[in-house]
């Protein structure tokens, strides 16, 4: 484990102590500097070459004072400090540059967990939520998100989050075979007192940085989720994740609507079955229309495509009057054996025609410029 | 005069209910065809389309609506007193076989308003007209499905075994029916798409639901397909499967009737025998 040479950075005497006291007693941690007051720091501090700064942003405004540490220690991550979770704040800080959020008082554990996982994530703050909504059920979505999931993580070595909030059905814990301790339903109920650190462990570990977030138990925990807490747990995750990929209920509900809002992009998902999907996707894009961005929020995709060619792409592109992201083609064998035993079909047969399909959408998405806010 | 106001006043029509717990299972396919055969067998059938927001029935039968459940429950709001319903339903007719159609709404806004008490009383004012009653509805506890449910006189309970996360959604679906505490009698099981690819065998999924198959129908995707591009029931179409024959004998099931044995064999053979002789 590397050094770390903190510069400490806390206006309140008490807590100033407390602090340190944890500091110095991590095992790895060497406080070299401290302050009370912010300005005096950005001046003094740098004589001791900090590679970590702790900074309070309860004080000071926090956005400014961000972007000034940026500047003056430019090889050093920063971490933010507030008596509580606030995801206004977290959000703003990490836009300004920080590299996660701490609550304060903290323990050595915390500490350390705390940098772990934000330095993981490549300090990825960043992040990108992804909803997968569908029309119509068995659009082959959870398949997409499962899949895609290990894709992204694996090409972008980033941290990747799967939420199933397909409160009542969800498949996700089918899908990765786990037995979830807890779900999104503690999630939700306990977000008012989580941070990001504790939010972390409601997620399941299924693969080098992908973790998921599994659906209810039972349907009737379903009406437990409240789309407000919901909504501010996905917040609270985007400082865990650089890529964040919701699944949902199909059509439109509470969740689907708040997990639409809360995302960067928005896939519409769709199988080809030979009904009318082409005319629900058109349906649904009607309503995504009222968003004045909506050319560059909403993507669609089809799976179950055949063939799985550019004249078909273009084809239901003329279908929908729309553009169509990705088309999956049809491997119904592959992936129900691989949801069946709890594996994922990327992993399975790596170059088959669905992994090679689910790569390039990977590809898009990592290639893509991250647009703030 | 008076008789017969007392007798429609007594009239209150069979409600079946066909839903589940995954998606893409049957249940449209099923409704119309559930509501088609009854229709055929003499009955006032009406078939209610609860997929508000995606509703496929409609699509299923060539249908053109120009009055939705929208506006049916907008006019019950209105109304004081019994509402005629007869002008908001769309009629199918194919040959002999004649039945209602209440659509989903046109507008997405429209589906998203609709509240769940209006539904009801929608569907205790359509009770009166018909015999039967077939909801289709969306795969989801949602509040519209459980109170249609608990209204309904029996529930047709649609499962298919592809893959283990859709039997998962079986099996917790229907212990939370059981849960809910309707009668047992009340729902029916039935299995769609028997003999699909798949490697589960039938008697492992009935074991897990504790719970046999009240019903099975095969899976005979090219015939389902062809029904819905050509708007046709596939219990009234010319030509007999066992997809189609296996519909009937659900509905010959529900309705306690002894099988006619094949009464459409005898209209086909009558006209063979007839053009023969002309
Ligand atoms: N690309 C594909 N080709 C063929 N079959 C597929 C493909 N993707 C998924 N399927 C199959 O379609 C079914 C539905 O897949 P999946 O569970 O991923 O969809 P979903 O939209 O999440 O469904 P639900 O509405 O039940 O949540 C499964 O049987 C799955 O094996
Ligand atoms: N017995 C069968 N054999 C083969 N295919 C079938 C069978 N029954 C239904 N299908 C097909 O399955 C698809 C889904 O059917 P349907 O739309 O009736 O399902 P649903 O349960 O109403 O779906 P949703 O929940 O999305 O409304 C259709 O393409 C239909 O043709
Ligand atoms: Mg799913
Ligand atoms: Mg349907």
């Amino acid at each position: 484990m590397p050094e770390y040479r903190v510069l400490l950075i806390e206006s309140n005497r008490i807590m100033m102590e407390r602090l340190s006291s944890v500091v110095r007693n991590t095992k790895n941690f060497q406080l070299v500097s401290r302050a009370m007051d912010a300005r005096e720091a950005l001046g003094q501090g740098g004589v001791f070459v900090p590679n970590l700064i702790l900074l309070d942003i309860d004080a000071q405004e926090s956005m400014q004072l961000v972007r000034e540490f940026v500047r003056a220690f430019p090889q050093a991550g920063i971490l933010a400090l507030s008596s509580q979770w606030n995801a206004q704040a977290a959000s703003t800080v990490v836009k300004a540059g920080a590299k996660g959020y701490l609550i304060k008082p903290f323990t050595s554990d915390e500490l350390i967990a705390a940098i772990n996982t934000f330095g993981n994530s490549g300090m990825g703050m960043i992040s990108e939520v992804m909803t997968f909504f569908s029309p119509k059920g068995k659009s082959g979505k959870t398949t997409l998100i499962a899949n895609l999931g290990m894709a992204l993580a694996q090409k972008s070595g980033q941290n990747v989050a799967i939420i199933d909030a397909d409160l009542q059905f969800g498949d996700m814990a089918v899908f990765f075979n786990l037995d979830p301790q807890s779900t999104i339903v503690e999630a939700t109920r306990d977000i008012k007192f989580l941070s990001p650190i504790s939010l972390n462990s409601y997620f399941m570990p299924i693969a080098d940085h992908v973790r998921v977030l599994c659906g209810t138990k039972r349907p009737e925990f379903a009406e437990d989720v409240s789309p407000k807490a919901f909504a501010e747990m996905i917040s609270m995750a985007r400082s865990l994740f650089r890529y964040i990929l919701v699944d949902v209920p199909s059509a439109f509900n509470p969740i689907s609507v708040a997990a639409a809002e809360a995302s960067e992009q928005v896939y519409l998902v769709s199988m080809i079955s030979g009904g009318y999907e082409d005319k629900h996707m058109r349906r649904a894009l009607d309503i995504f229309k009222a968003w004045p961005d909506y050319e560059t929020k909403v993507k669609t995709i089809f799976t179950r495509v055949e063939p799985c060619d550019i004249q078909k792409q273009q084809q239901l592109e003329t279908l929908i009057e729309y553009p169509v992201c990705s088309i999956l083609p049809n491997e119904y064998l592959l992936v129900s054996e691989a949801a069946n035993n709890g594996r994922m079909a990327v992993d399975i047969k790596p170059g088959s025609p669905l992994a090679r399909s689910i790569d390039l959408l990977a590809a898009k998405i990592c290639g893509r410029p991250h647009k703030v806010g | 005069m008076v008789k017969q106001k007392v007798e429609e006043e007594i009239r209150s029509g069979i409600i079946m209910t066909v839903f589940s717990t995954a998606s893409a299972v049957g249940k449209t396919l099923l409704s119309i065809n559930m509501a088609a055969e009854l229709a055929r067998s003499g009955y006032k059938v009406c078939v209610v389309d609860l997929d508000l927001q995606f509703g496929d029935i409609c699509n299923y039968l060539h249908l053109s609506p120009q009055k939705t459940i929208y506006d049916a429950q907008k006019a019950a709001e209105n109304t004081v007193g019994q509402l005629d319903y007869g002008e908001y339903m769309t009629p199918y007719e194919y040959e002999d076989t004649i039945f209602s159609v209440l659509a989903a709404p046109q507008k997405m806004e429209e589906a998203y308003n609709i509240s769940t008490q209006a539904v009801i009383e929608v569907l205790a004012g359509i009770r009166g007209e018909y015999d039967y009653v077939v909801l289709d509805t969306t795969a989801t506890f949602s509040d519209l499905n459980l109170a249609v449910m608990d209204l309904s006189t029996m529930i047709t309970f649609v499962g298919i075994v592809d893959f283990i996360p859709t039997i998962k959604n079986m099996k917790v679906g229907y212990d939370t029916m059981r849960s809910i505490g309707y009668e047992k009698n009340k729902i029916r099981f039935v299995l769609n798409r028997s003999n699909s690819k798949t490697h589960i065998e039938l008697q492992d999924v009935e074991q897990l639901l504790e719970e046999r198959f009240y019903h099975i129908l095969p899976n005979d995707f090219l015939t389902a397909i062809d029904s819905i591009h050509q708007g046709i029931p596939l219990v009234i179409n010319d030509e007999e499967t066992a997809l189609s024959r296996g519909m009937q004998e659900l509905i010959e099931k529900y309705t306690n009737r002894a099988r006619q044995r094949s009464s459409r064999k005898n209209a086909s053979l009558s006209s063979w025998v007839k053009r023969l002789f002309k």
